[in-house]
């Protein structure tokens, strides 16, 4: 076995860094893509990832533990027609590389094409949407400690009613190289940092929890010039003791109102999920055969934007080397668009729109959201609360789920009563469900305020964790099912 | 796989004794080699094919009562020594936790042999026979003309080698094997959806259900849907199917573990040897049942399984601790470390003698819960707000679907007002339970 010193990172900058991290050059993943399609398959790729993440977790008053993980590997797709046969590996080795090469190629059972793969031709832009000024790889553990332990004390000195508070902070340092057989050879290093509080409340034997973090594709500098730590644990504080005089939530249809932010979960759910290209092209999604159709009111116009600069789910190109652009999905409650990966897009003729994306090495691409917003409205915030007389107002959420029938939910950990037009009392926790096509002719009114929620959420499909953001503005939905128990 | 064997072994003790040179007062390193082989089938076709070896190292190193944990997928020897160097100079940075500190060796020993987790057959199954049951198990619920579409069906298998070996002189290794073959499907036209499936996952392949079992559950599940009512918004009785019951015992370990305990993010905090539920109530979590999918020889601290009754007949016994918890509660670890926190091992509720039929027949007016949708579960108040599916009960019989509510209640309340368990325990998921009929939970509608 070839040895290979292929997990060193030099500090010196090297002009073909995907020699360094995978030790393979050019040539060899040529010769990889021509074995992979030595079975006739249509599309082959190799997608090379090299990953370091680090981490430090404080509870109890102390910096507990602190971890360390690098991962390596890499994963060979070979797609004939609609099937995808798909092989990974974390042993490099040129001969093992080969195997898995063959392993995916076995999905497609014929003979080769007549052309072999044209040579692979560098396409890495040198432009990033990752905004990095002080690199979190390259700060000192030490550094890293201390905003943990800004947040931690914050969070503590809130208020004394706060019994016990946790904060972790965790970065990472994704490499990867995408090579496939139209030719394309493109890299990207994607940085990513956060920082999250816990905070819980005690009084009286009762208990509360808060939640609040940030971060992003960014340097550490975002902790001091954006979201201070200390904001981050005074917030979490803040939501535990409110919701120690939180009443019970309501249960039953009635009108809501959104905060801005956070709803995006709401866009996320009820609407994202269900134009993601692969549902549409199985015909499972409740939307599949709505495309230029009306689904919601005038007032609702949707994106999904991975080129927002520093959002977490944004990037540079997706995860199988397609740059993404901004993508209309629906347009004054029309359907416009779908969010395709190369499968997808392939099969329905459609226009790649940068979406394809992956957890790691281990999982194939399929359709996913990055930065999912509504774009805002006219009308002012105030306005939207003062018209209603008696209803519900969510604040924070904390997530939510959809099937492919439309029928979704989401999670509020913290809401209010709204009576005659302002907030009264803090209620907890409720889940509140609909179905897309009803609630989105619902929306009423939409705020002037758009704002995007916690640069801290992870969206799971299929078995995979991607980083995304949701945005929203002031929304006001005509009624929906609140799930409460009083 | 079984040809390296020695190799993971002897990487794992070189890396501990690396560790110990290199200034960690302890050290502990795991190391897994897994093969997995998935396809997912639909309409008739193949649409992936995935098959993959992979390995993973992980390791702990204390020093000063100082901790640092690290992981690699790359075993190259420079990258893990750099690792293990890194995280003793990291634990130096770190605070001391008096607490901290690898578990002492155990003079107990679980056979790992006589806990059947590694079946050959699976290992000598051909890509042929494992494509051609996902094939015949979709095609099987496709002939049912009410089904109108498919997410497809899958067949996954995996095995798996793991060594943990210690500074204290613990060395455990093992083998062992997964399967599962499942479905999932729609009916109804496409303003009108309801979807559910089926699967059926096992150790050992002979234990898998049939693709015909597979697919009449997973039809049977899904047309039971069709035409749902939205219902009033009110105070009933809820029957759990063992699916929902399952999602219940989930809620209650994360709610019982000592880490949990000990950070206060549990509402069970302070209630042992306490009353928490009704007598009809007992709780066990069992890492040495034969066979079954939650079944190890030892856990990640290198502590044996053993059994743990958690609650009986109402009363709360004990918390599922790894050693830190157990030390920091000044409690006895239960066989329940997971990496670096608490998981569960066969954790179940006990079964009751009243079959689901009976349930059902004496309950005038109620809900039976088939499926839920999104998360909300606190466990730090123990409050729970789902989206819900069910099916309406009326006189002791099923009326109609309903869809679209939620359910929601507190989980120290609903164990306190258990009316029914079913005889029904099947252990399909290493944390499960049967049918449970709970007296009253807000379903919330209209």
């Amino acid at each position: 076995m070839k040895k290979q010193n292929r997990s060193l990172l030099r500090a010196t900058a090297a002009p073909l860094p995907y020699i360094d991290h995978f030790g393979l050059s050019p040539a060899d993943l040529r010769g990889v893509l021509q074995l992979a399609l030595a079975s006739g398959g249509d599309f082959a790729e190799i997608f090379m990832e090299y990953r370091t993440y680090d981490f430090i977790n404080m509870e109890e008053d102390i910096i507990k533990e602190t971890a360390e993980a690098v991962s390596i590997g890499l994963g060979i797709r070979v797609i004939r027609g609609d099937r995808t046969g798909f092989g990974y590996t974390n042993d490099l080795s040129l001969d093992k590389v080969r195997k898995t090469a063959q392993t995916a190629a076995a999905i497609a059972r014929g003979k080769a094409g007549a052309v072999p793969p044209p040579a692979l031709r560098d396409r890495t832009r040198a432009t990033s949407r990752y905004i990095v000024r002080h690199p979190a790889h390259k700060a000192s553990l030490l550094a890293k400690m201390a905003l943990v332990r800004e947040a931690y004390a914050a969070a503590q000195a809130f208020d004394k009613r706060i019994a016990k508070v946790k904060a972790h902070y965790s970065d990472s340092l994704k490499h990867m190289c995408i090579a496939n057989s139209e030719g394309l050879l493109v890299r990207d290093t994607r940085p990513m940092v956060k920082l999250v509080c816990v905070a819980i409340s005690e009084k009286d034997g009762k208990r509360e929890s808060g939640y609040w973090g940030g971060g992003g594709r960014v340097g550490v500098e975002y902790f001091r010039d954006v979201l201070t730590p200390r904001r981050i644990g005074e917030e979490a504080a803040r939501e535990a003791v409110l919701l120690l005089g939180a009443a019970d939530a309501p249960a039953g249809e009635m009108p809501i109102v959104l905060a801005p932010g956070h709803s995006g979960v709401l866009i996320h759910e009820a609407v994202g999920h269900l134009l993601e290209a692969d549902f549409t092209r199985k015909k499972t999604s409740v939307f599949w055969n709505k495309m230029g159709k009306r689904v919601g009111s005038e007032l609702v116009t949707i994106y999904d934007d991975p080129t927002v600069p520093s959002f977490r789910g944004s990037y540079n190109i997706d995860d199988e080397g397609t740059p993404p652009r901004k993508t209309l999905l629906i347009e004054k409650g029309v359907i416009r668009g779908l969010l395709q990966d190369k499968l997808s897009c392939r099969l329905m003729r459609g226009r790649l729109t940068g979406h394809g994306r992956r957890q790691d090495y281990s999982c194939a691409p399929i359709p996913r959201m990055a930065n999912t917003y509504i774009a805002a409205g006219d009308d002012a915030p105030e306005d939207i609360l003062r018209s209603v007389k008696k209803g519900f107002y969510v604040a924070r959420l904390s997530g939510g789920q959809v099937e492919d029938s439309g029928k979704f939910t989401f999670s509020v950990s913290l809401g209010y009563l709204i009576e005659d037009g302002r907030l009264t009392a803090p209620v907890k926790q409720a889940t509140l469900i609909g179905t897309n096509i009803d609630i989105l002719k619902k929306i009423d009114m939409v705020g002037s305020d758009l704002e995007f929620g916690l640069q801290t959420g992870t969206c799971s499909k299929d078995g995979q964790d991607v980083p995304v953001t949701d945005g929203c503005p002031t929304l006001r939905i005509e009624k929906m099912t609140v799930g409460g128990t009083s | 796989m079984k040809k390296e064997a020695p190799t993971l072994r002897d990487l794992a003790e070189t890396l501990v004794a690396y560790a110990r040179t290199s200034g960690a007062d302890e050290a502990e390193v795991s190391v897994s080699d897994g093969y997995e082989f998935n396809v997912d089938v639909r309409k008739g076709r193949i649409e992936q094919l995935i098959e993959a070896g992979s390995r993973v190292c992980g390791l702990r190193v204390i020093k000063d009562k100082k901790t640092a944990f690290a992981s690699s997928s790359d075993l190259e020897m420079g990258t893990l020594k750099r690792l293990v160097r890194n995280a003793v100079r990291r634990a130096e940075l770190g605070n001391p936790d008096e607490f901290a500190g690898l578990a002492p060796l155990s003079k107990e020993r679980v056979d790992a042999s006589a806990l059947k987790l590694y079946d050959p057959a699976i290992a000598g199954l051909d890509s042929k026979t494992k494509i051609g049951l996902a094939l015949a198990t979709e095609r099987t619920a496709l002939r049912d003309k009410r089904i109108t579409n498919s997410y497809g069906a899958t067949f996954a298998s995996n095995e798996i080698h793991s060594v943990l070996t210690m500074s204290n002189g613990f060395v455990g290794e093992y083998e062992q094997t997964y399967c599962g073959l499942g479905v999932g499907l729609q009916a109804g036209d496409t303003d009108n959806r309801v979807e559910d499936s089926w699967s059926s996952s096992k150790r050992h392949f002979k234990d898998l259900e049939s693709p015909e079992a597979i697919a009449r559950k997973a039809v049977e599940r899904t047309v039971r849907q069709l035409k749902p009512r939205k219902i009033k918004t009110q105070n009933v009785p809820v029957i759990f199917e063992p699916t929902q019951t399952a999602w219940l015992m989930g809620f209650l370990f994360g709610c019982v573990t000592g880490t949990a305990v000990y950070q206060k993010a549990t509402f069970l905090e302070g209630k042992l040897g306490r009353r928490v539920g009704n007598e009809r109530l007992t709780v066990v979590d069992d890492g040495l049942l034969p066979g079954k999918l939650g079944t190890h020889p030892f856990d990640s601290d290198g502590m044996p399984s053993r059994r743990t009754v958690v609650i009986e007949r109402g009363v709360l016994k004990n918390y599922l601790c790894n050693y830190y918890a157990a030390r920091k509660l000044r409690l006895k670890s239960t066989g329940n470390a997971d990496g670096n926190g608490v998981g569960p091992n066969n954790f179940y509720l006990e079964a009751g003698t009243v079959s689901p039929k009976d349930i059902i027949a004496g309950t005038k007016r109620g809900l039976i819960l088939i499926r839920t949708l999104g998360h909300g579960l606190n466990s730090v108040t123990g409050d729970i707000s789902r989206g819900a599916f069910g099916l309406w009960v009326e006189g002791g019989e099923v009326a109609y679907p309903v869809s679209e509510v939620t359910i929601s209640g507190n989980l120290g309340r609903i164990l306190e007002g258990i009316e029914a368990i079913g005889s029904d325990l099947e252990f399909l998921s290493p944390v499960t339970g049967p049918t449970v009929k709970v007296a009253e939970m807000t379903v919330a509608g209209e």
